[in-house]
C-alpha cells in the first residue's frame, strides 16, 4: 500500500537497451555517463549494485539468481526508447466485482502497480515511494493531487491488459502520470488515465517546491516533448471539481479504514479512497451503470483511527458525451447522452468535516 | 458458508475432445515427445510431410507465449494439432486435404464443447498460460498456476497479506474448474450441479502459513481435491516459493453443496459425485490439523470488539454476496494492535457458518486465548475469534496462531531513509 507510488523516469534515450533490463532482481545497469544529476545517479545506481538495503532491494538482491524466472512473469519493460514502460496483466478471480468485470480498484490498483514497477526498472527507489537520493536528502516524497481514470470497456476475469505508462513535467511545480490500457488480446484501447503529483515534506506533511536542480534530476528522463493520454483538449481531465452543495443527495456515514486500507506509514492507499467515493451511489445506479469516468481530487490524507463521510450528488441528469478524436478510439454508447449520468462527490472527515477529496463520477448505462 | 465464486468444484473430463483438451493443457513437451516418437517409425516420405506440419504448428508459439498477439481461432487450431487423431495422419496419409478435413471436425467439436461454457472461447487459454494461468500437473490430478505478488498485495509489514494468499488460493481452484473444462457457470459448478441449482459453498479452512512472500515473489500453487465425508469434497493446496522451493502456505478446506435457491445443504447426487469422482486423490497438504472445537465468543469473553464493518461494492461477488476471503480481512480487524506489530499470522481455523451481503452490518470479536512460550522463538500466540452481524448471526467462528515476526531485511531499518 503506498501512498505515493511511481513517479518514474524512464532513463535517457541513450541508456535504451541496458535499461531495458535493468529490473528489480537485477544489479544496477552499468553507470551510463547521464547528466545532469549524474552524480546523484550514479550514486542511485551504485546502491543498487552494491546490494545496499534500499528498501526492498535487500532481500531482493540476495535471490538475484531468479532474476529472468520473475521477469518472464512480470512480463513489463521498459520500451526501446526508453521513454514509457508496458505491462501486462491478466485479471483474477478475485478482482471482479458485481458486473463480472474488473472492479475499478483493481483498474486503480494496477496502475498503481506498473507505475511502481515503471520506478524500478530505472533506479528509484524500491522501497515504493520511488524518491531519487536528492529527495530523500530533502525529506521529500511524491502525492498524488488528482487522478482521472476513465474505462471505455472493463475486462473480464482471464483478460490479459497491457497497460503502458510515462511521465513528464507538469506546469511549474507537479508532474504528471499518464496510462493507457489495452485489451491485450485485441490491442483495443480500454482505458486512459492521467495523475498529477507534487512534492510533499514527510516530516512537515507540507506540499513543498523543489529548486530546478532537484526537479531536473528527475525530469532528464522524461520524454522532451509533451505525450498526453488526454491529448483532446477541453477533456474531461482538466475539468474543475466544485464542492457539492448541503445537503447531499445521497451519503454513506461512518466509513472506515480497514487495515489492509493502510500503507506502510499508516495512511490510507490512494485506491481506498476510490472505493469511500462510490460507497454513498445508491443502488439503483451501480445495478444499472457502470462507471465510464472518475475524476478525484486529493486534498487531505486520513490514517487508521479516522472515521469518513461519503456524499454525493447529481451533477447534471444526462451529459453529451463528445466524441473522442486525436487517434484514441472510444467505445460509443448507445446514442448519445442519453444514457450518461455524472455525479460530484465530497469525501470529508466525520468529526470536523474537514475535506479529504472531491470527485466527479460519469456513468453509462450497462447493457445487460 | 458463503456462495461465491470461491467456489472450487472440478470435474473428470468426460468426452474425447475434452480430454484432449485438457491433455492439452498439461505440457506441450508431451505432445511433442509422442509426436516424435512417430516421426522416427515414420516412411521417409510421410516423415517430411510430418516435420513440414509439426513446423507449421510451431509457427504458432502458444504456452511461451512468445507471440500473444496471434488469433485466437489459430490458437485453438494449433491446441488441437498435436492431441490424438492428427498425430497418425502426419505418418500414413499425406493428403492435405483429409488431414484438415480431421482438423476441421476436431476443431469444430471442442469448440462445441467450449461453447457450453460461458466464458469467451475467444479468450486464448493459450494466451493467459503465459501469464500463469496454470496447468495440470500429476497426470492430470491436481493443478498449478503461479502468481508474482504485486505491490498492492503486500501489507503494511512489506510482505504479502494473508488476504492476498488466500486469493490466489481462491483463483487457483477456480482456474482448475475451468481449465478441466467443466465449468458451467462461472462458479465451479458441474452440470449436474447447475441442473440441481446446487452450488458449492466453504464449510472450513485451515491455512497454515509457513514463509510470507515479499513484493516481486513468483509463488507456485498447486491445488487437488479429495472427498469429504458422504456428501462433502475437499480441497488442499500447498503453495511453494518459486525460486527457493520453500514451503510458503498449506492450505486444506471442506466444501459442501447447498441449493442456491432455498439457500439450504444438499446431499451429493449420485450424478455429482460421478463427475467430481475422477479427480479425487489421496493426498493431504496439511498433515497436523487442528481439529478442536471452536469456541463462540460473546461481548462478555471477547478483549477486543470491533463494530460496524460493513461491506463495500468492491468487496461483492456477482451475486452480491461477500467474497470469502473478505471476511478474513473483518476477523483481524479486532486483533489487538500489539500482537499484529510484533506477530505474524502462523495459522488460521475457520467455520463458516452464514453468508452477508450489502446491507449486512457486522462485528468483530476476538479473545486472546493462551500465549505460549516457546523458549527458542520468543512467545506465540493464540487467539480465538467470532464474526457476526448485530442481531446474533454468526457469520464465522474462527482460531488464529501467531508467532513472532521475523527481523530482518524487511523490517524498518530499511525504511529509515525513506519513511518517517
Amino acid at each position: 500500500m503506498l501512498l505515493s507510488c511511481t513517479f518514474v523516469n524512464p532513463t535517457v534515450v541513450r541508456d535504451g537497451p541496458t535499461v531495458a533490463q535493468c529490473r528489480r532482481r537485477e544489479p544496477s545497469v552499468a553507470a551510463a555517463p547521464i547528466r545532469p544529476g549524474e552524480s546523484v545517479l550514479a550514486a542511485l545506481r551504485c546502491s543498487r549494485a552494491g546490494h545496499e538495503a534500499v528498501g526492498l532491494c535487500a532481500p531482493e538482491t540476495t535471490e538475484g539468481g531468479g532474476k529472468g524466472f520473475a521477469e518472464r512473469l512480470r512480463l513489463g519493460r521498459l520500451e526501446e526508447d526508453g521513454l514509457s514502460y508496458k505491462e501486462n496483466f491478466i485479471v483474477r478471480c478475485y478482482e471482479v466485482g458485481i458486473n463480472k468485470t474488473a472492479t475499478v480498484e483493481t483498474i486503480a490498483n494496477l496502475l498503481q502497480e506498473v507505475g511502481c514497477n515503471h520506478a524500478q526498472s530505472v533506479g528509484f527507489s524500491t522501497d515504493g515511494f520511488a524518491t531519487t537520493t536528492t529527495m530523500r536528502e530533502l525529506r521529500l516524497i511524491w502525492v498524488t493531487s488528482r487522478m482521472h481514470i476513465e474505462i471505455y470497456k472493463y475486462p473480464a476475469w482471464g483478460d490479459v491488459v497491457e497497460i503502458e505508462t510515462w511521465c513528464q513535467g507538469e506546469g511549474r511545480i507537479g508532474t504528471r502520470r499518464d496510462w493507457i490500457l489495452k485489451d491485450l488480446a485485441t490491442g483495443l484501447v480500454i482505458g486512459r488515465a492521467t495523475s498529477k503529483w507534487v512534492m510533499m515534506n514527510q516530516d512537515t506533511r507540507k506540499l513543498q517546491r523543489v529548486s530546478d536542480e532537484v526537479k531536473e534530476e528527475y525530469l532528464v528522463f522524461c520524454p522532451q516533448t509533451p505525450r498526453l493520454a488526454f491529448p483532446e483538449e477541453e477533456n474531461d481531465s482538466l475539468k474543475k471539481i466544485t464542492k457539492l452543495k448541503d445537503p447531499a443527495d445521497y451519503s454513506r456515514l461512518g466509513l472506515v479504514p480497514r487495515r489492509a486500507d493502510l500503507d506502510m506509514n499508516q495512511h490510507v492507499n490512494n485506491v481506498t479512497y476510490i472505493g469511500w467515493v462510490l460507497e454513498s451511489m445508491p443502488q439503483e445506479i451501480i445495478d444499472t451503470h457502470e462507471l465510464q469516468t472518475i475524476t478525484l481530487d486529493y486534498r487531505r490524507e486520513c490514517q487508521h483511527d479516522d472515521m469518513v463521510d461519503s456524499l454525493t450528488s447529481s451533477e447534471s441528469e444526462e451529459i453529451l458525451v463528445a466524441e473522442r478524436t486525436n487517434g484514441y478510439p472510444c467505445k460509443k454508447q448507445n446514442g448519445h447522452g442519453s444514457d450518461h449520468l455524472q455525479f460530484l462527490h465530497f469525501l470529508r472527515l466525520s468529526g470536523t468535516g474537514l475535506e479529504i477529496n472531491r470527485g466527479r463520477t460519469i456513468w453509462r448505462k450497462l447493457i445487460r | 458458508m458463503v456462495a461465491s465464486i470461491a467456489t472450487s468444484a472440478f470435474f473428470p473430463v468426460p468426452s474425447s475432445s475434452s480430454a484432449a483438451s485438457l491433455k492439452n493443457s498439461k505440457t506441450i513437451g508431451e505432445g511433442s515427445d509422442s509426436l516424435n516418437v512417430r516421426r522416427i517409425a515414420a516412411k521417409p516420405a510421410s516423415a517430411s510431410s510430418a516435420m513440414q506440419v509439426k513446423a507449421n504448428a510451431q509457427a504458432v508459439p502458444k504456452i511461451n507465449g512468445s507471440n500473444v498477439c496471434l488469433k485466437p481461432e489459430t490458437l485453438k487450431h494449433d491446441d488441437d494439432v498435436p492431441s490424438s487423431v492428427p498425430r497418425t495422419f502426419y505418418n500414413q496419409l499425406p493428403d492435405w486435404s483429409v488431414l484438415l478435413a480431421a482438423i476441421t471436425t476436431i476443431f469444430l467439436a471442442a469448440e462445441k464443447q467450449w461453447t457450453l461454457i460461458d466464458w469467451k472461447p475467444r479468450r486464448p487459454d493459450m494466451l493467459a498460460d503465459a501469464f500463469g494461468l496454470g496447468k495440470f500437473v500429476q497426470d492430470g490430478l491436481a493443478f498449478r498456476q503461479n502468481f508474482s505478488i504485486r505491490s498492492y498485495e503486500i501489507g503494511a509489514d512489506r510482505t504479502a497479506s494473508i488476504e492476498t494468499l488466500m486469493n490466489h488460493l481462491q483463483e487457483t481452484a477456480l482456474n482448475h474448474v475451468r481449465i478441466a473444462g467443466l465449468m458451467d457457470d462461472g462458479f465451479g459448478s458441474t452440470p449436474e450441479m447447475t441442473k440441481r441449482n446446487l452450488i458449492w459453498v466453504v464449510a472450513k479452512m485451515h491455512v497454515f502459513v509457513e514463509k510470507y512472500p515479499s513484493w516481486g515473489d513468483v509463488v507456485q500453487v498447486d491445488t487437488w481435491v479429495s472427498p469429504s465425508g458422504k456428501n462433502g469434497m475437499r480441497r488442499d493446496w500447498h503453495v511453494i516459493d518459486c525460486q527457493t522451493g520453500e514451503s510458503i502456505v498449506k492450505a486444506t478446506s471442506v466444501w459442501v453443496l447447498m441449493n442456491k435457491n432455498t439457500r439450504k445443504l444438499a446431499k451429493m447426487p449420485d450424478e455429482v459425485r460421478s463427475e467430481i469422482g475422477p479427480y479425487f486423490i489421496e493426498r493431504t497438504a496439511v498433515v497436523d490439523e487442528d481439529s478442536r472445537k471452536l469456541p463462540k465468543l460473546d461481548h462478555n469473553t471477547a478483549q477486543h470488539v470491533r463494530k460496524s464493518l460493513t461491506p463495500r461494492w468492491g468487496d461483492l461477488d456477482v451475486n452480491q454476496h461477500v467474497n470469502n476471503v473478505k471476511y478474513i480481512g473483518w476477523i483481524l480487524e479486532s486483533a489487538p494492535t500489539s500482537i499484529l506489530e510484533s506477530h505474524e499470522l502462523a495459522g488460521m481455523t475457520l467455520e463458516y457458518r452464514r453468508e452477508c451481503g450489502r446491507d449486512s452490518v457486522l462485528q468483530s470479536l476476538t479473545s486472546v486465548s493462551t500465549e505460549c512460550s516457546d523458549g527458542l522463538q520468543g512467545t506465540t500466540m493464540e487467539c480465538v475469534h467470532l464474526l457476526q452481524l448485530e442481531n446474533g448471526d454468526e457469520i464465522i467462528r474462527g482460531r488464529t496462531k501467531w508467532r513472532p515476526k521475523r527481523t530482518g531485511l524487511q523490517q524498518h531499518g530499511a525504511l529509515a531513509t525513506a519513511s518517517t
